[in-house]
């Protein structure tokens, strides 16, 4: 179970990395970087395409993206409250 | 993957926020009181004192029987489950960023230097140029000086 958790959510997370870069690197790219940032949204949509419909393990996808996010906004909020008392001080 | 909607908020993004706040108060604390100085370095102290006490909480919440919070909040199984979800999306996220760069550093980023039109410029002869500008400049001052004489 803990080895499907690892290879699916770090798919998820090489997927999240490929659309958000990719859509920056389309957009605003220059003429060759737009068609590389093109292809890394397909590889995305891939992945994406790959990981809904033929991973077959028994990951609970919403439940692992709670506790990614989770972990992402206490990151946050830990930085904030640094930055808090170190400016208040 | 298994993506029917079951959210379990308790139990995967809460401990996870937690986890998430403790780890960043004790880098931040680590960091700031090994370079800060006087009043700085007290405050990194204290955040490494809140980082260390947030995370020994969570630990004892979830493996040493302290049952602070009610309901099922923190229970092993699911928070090892939670944990490794979170660190393998950010592996994985890393990883990601990491193949973009990797490839953005390989692939030639500057644009064509096709499109400029470089036939034309080989054409040119410069000498002809420099002595069409002259005659310009020579007709422009021949003008000028016939006007200030009138």
């Amino acid at each position: 179970m803990d080895v499907d958790i690892v290879i699916s959510m770090g798919l998820v997370g090489v997927m999240l990395a490929m659309l958000g870069m990719g859509l920056l690197i389309a957009y605003y790219g220059s003429s060759k970087t737009r068609n590389v940032g093109v292809s890394f949204l397909v590889l995305g949509v891939g992945l994406a395409y790959y990981l809904v419909v033929m991973d077959t393990s028994d990951v609970a996808f919403w439940n692992s993206m709670l506790a990614f996010v989770g972990g992402m906004v206490g990151g946050m909020l830990g930085i904030i409250a640094f930055l808090v008392a170190i400016i208040k001080s | 993957m298994d993506m029917v909607s079951n959210y379990d908020v308790m139990n995967f993004f809460v401990p996870m926020l937690i986890v998430g706040i403790g780890v960043a108060l004790l880098a931040t604390g680590m960091f700031t009181s090994y370079f800060g100085a006087g009043k700085s370095q007290k405050i990194g102290f204290a955040l490494l004192f809140f980082g260390i006490v947030i995370l020994a909480l969570v630990y004892l919440m979830t493996f040493g029987g302290v049952d602070a919070i009610p309901d099922d909040t923190f229970e092993e199984d699911e928070f090892n489950e939670a944990l490794t979800s979170g660190i393998a999306a950010l592996g994985g996220a890393i990883a990601g960023m990491f193949i973009i760069l990797f490839v953005l550093m390989k692939v030639d980023t500057v644009d064509d230097l096709e499109d400029l039109d470089l036939e034309d410029l080989e054409d040119l002869d410069l000498d002809e140029e420099l002595k069409k500008l002259e005659e310009e400049l020579n007709q422009t001052d021949e003008n000028d000086n016939t006007e200030e004489e009138e």
